[in-house]
């Protein structure tokens, strides 16, 4: 009983926040307004419909970020994999220094970065490009990818490898048949962590592109926000934060099972 | 088919892990590597499979330097004692992959594995996954992958400790049918003498990386050239007496008798063995270990005693034999 009660207030506190962006994202502006009151139209698809018929529509900015998201994602596993590798490779002094530097790396507060990155994006003439987006934010990425992939080949037995090197399989072909199999679980879930990243990013997004067709979503639903200097769009900001949870949503239940399993490994001896 | 190795090392910082290791093993003959565990028996293993580089020495495999040729260069199969199957792919694939590497066409590959896996008696068995299998089955997989290899040395590393007792005088005699009887060199470590014994024509016994004395079984159990060899081959371990004039005189606990005088003893516990019975005893000299058959009655005062020409003496300060 008692454990039902704190699961229960654990899930209200956590849930709560999101199902009330929901409701929000439902009632009219005069529910929201007088939310005690009875109205005849509390109920309304309008803020849905404001936002996927906005000029650009809301649909672009979700495939903008989608974009991102994925090519920053694939290019920070194509980097870390086989840095992540490496790093039981090298010898152990060398290895703990790498661990250390990255650990430093990933608790860096990289807003710090942001001036840097911008004067860099200018000289190299890389604002508004999408895929330039995916430059910092792979980098960004990096430290934490590593180390969490580097856990998931310091699992795998060596005699593994070692058996496939008297094979006669050369390293490329021991990665591809052996090693990225075996650690998918920890791939995904690092995927995933990439991508989330990249999905909420705000700064660098919000300085490094202006033009209104190729906003990723977090800028995008900050402008709607603040749009009017008289009023908050409350419906219209709450459908498109539900809007842009949708995706994580899905993408989450679908690799459930894998991001649970590859977040722990590591944590006992299977 | 002979392998040598002459003067092997392997160095990782200022430390040899093994050193001076000179061997020869020849065609269709089994040598086990025995020693307690960091003596460098799977270091040495894993030089000549080239899994770890050599510092100094040569490894020469039919009269060629196969020293510093890299692991898929060397024809050899090795057998883990954790098996190292795929836990991703089914039986077949873990055998394919090999075959497929090399070059092999599909059609010879299926020919080849079904052969294969008639011959360890899992053909039924090829589209299951190795977790679905018995660690017995899994070591027979292990030893059909190292069979396709077809190799010039046979390599087993622990093949059967993670099996238990029973399992493992199980697949001693197929070890013998599917490996020993290919005449090829075989190496075979492992810390177990009972099996060293069984199996191997030669052991050689390996101590803080240096090679102490390769001979027969039954030479090393009459002969040990030092007292950690004595100490180390033949359960229950040899009595050493107390140590005069520099010289430790050992004796088997096979060789104690009773009789009417000799050392005085106190008997101190039993031990049961089936067919016969292991007394620990204290004495002048030292607490003994003696065997017996379970047949005989333990007499009232006990004195043991033990022939001369059973006895093992060795040097106290170098454990070298006398």
């Amino acid at each position: 009983m008692n454990r039902r009660f704190l699961v229960g207030l654990l899930l209200f506190w956590s849930l709560g926040p999101l199902l009330w962006q929901v409701y929000t994202s439902f009632c009219s502006d005069q529910a929201l307004i007088q939310p005690f009151s009875s109205i005849d139209h509390r109920w309304t698809l309008a803020h849905y419909q404001n936002v996927l018929t906005a000029n650009p529509p809301f649909w672009r900015y979700l495939v903008n970020s989608l974009f991102v998201g994925v090519s920053s994602t694939f290019l920070c596993l194509m980097l870390a994999l086989p840095a992540a590798y490496a790093l039981n490779r090298i010898p152990s002094k060398l290895s703990m220094l790498s661990r250390l530097a990255l650990v430093g790396a990933a608790l860096f507060p990289y807003v710090l970065l942001f001036l840097a990155l911008l004067e860099t994006a200018r000289v190299l003439n890389l604002g508004n490009q999408l895929l330039a987006l995916s430059l910092p934010y792979a980098a960004l990425s990096q430290p934490l990818a590593i180390l969490l992939l580097n856990s998931a080949f310091s699992d795998l037995p060596p005699e593994l490898e070692d058996a496939a090197r008297l094979e006669g399989l050369s390293l490329f072909q021991r990665f591809r048949w052996i090693l990225i199999p075996l650690i998918s679980p920890a791939t995904a879930s690092t995927a995933i962590l990439v991508f989330l990243f990249s999905w909420n990013e705000y700064p660098i997004a919000l300085t490094w592109i202006s033009d209104s067709n190729k906003l990723t979503l977090p800028v995008a639903m900050a402008r709607i926000a603040g749009s009017s200097i008289y009023s908050v769009p409350y419906g219209a900001y709450a459908a498109a934060t539900v809007l842009g949870s949708i995706p994580l949503i899905l993408l989450v239940l679908i690799f459930q099972k894998p991001i649970v399993s590859g977040l722990t490994s590591g944590a006992v001896k299977g | 088919m002979t392998l040598q190795i002459q003067n092997l090392g392997r160095r990782v910082g200022q430390q040899w892990l093994v050193r001076h290791l000179n061997l020869q093993v020849d065609n269709g003959e089994c040598v086990a590597l025995v020693g307690p565990s960091g003596c460098g028996k799977s270091t040495t293993l894993r030089l000549i499979a080239g899994l770890d580089p050599v510092s100094e020495g040569e490894i020469i495999l039919d009269q060629a330097t196969v020293t510093h040729a890299t692991a898929a260069q060397r024809a050899v199969g090795m057998v883990f004692q954790s098996y190292a199957l795929l836990p991703h792919l089914s039986v077949f694939a873990n055998l394919e992959l090999g075959l497929r590497v090399r070059g092999v066409r599909p059609i010879d590959r299926q020919k080849r594995i079904q052969a294969m896996l008639e011959l360890v008696q899992l053909h039924d068995r090829a589209d299951v996954l190795p977790a679905k299998l018995s660690g017995g089955q899994r070591q027979r997989v292990a030893l059909a992958r190292a069979l396709l290899r077809d190799p010039d040395v046979y390599l087993l590393d622990e093949p059967m400790s993670n099996l238990d007792a029973q399992l493992r005088e199980e697949l001693r005699p197929e070890l013998r049918r599917l490996v020993l009887d290919r005449q090829k060199p075989v190496i075979h470590v492992t810390h177990d003498q009972h099996e060293a014994m069984a199996i191997a024509d030669r052991i050689a016994v390996l101590h803080s990386g240096r090679i102490q004395q390769v001979a027969t079984p039954s030479e090393l159990y009459h002969h040990p050239e030092t007292l950690f060899i004595a100490k180390f081959i033949g359960r229950p371990q040899i009595n050493c007496l107390r140590p005069m004039n520099d010289v430790i005189t050992a004796v088997r606990p096979e060789s104690l008798f009773f009789a009417n005088e000799g050392l005085p003893c106190k008997l101190i516990s039993r031990e049961w063995l089936g067919s016969s019975q292991l007394l620990y005893l204290d004495s002048p000299e030292g607490s003994l270990g003696l065997a017996c058959s379970t047949a005989l009655d333990i007499p009232e005062s006990l004195h043991v005693s033990w022939h001369r020409s059973d006895e093992h003496h060795f040097d106290a300060e170098t454990g070298r034999r006398l």
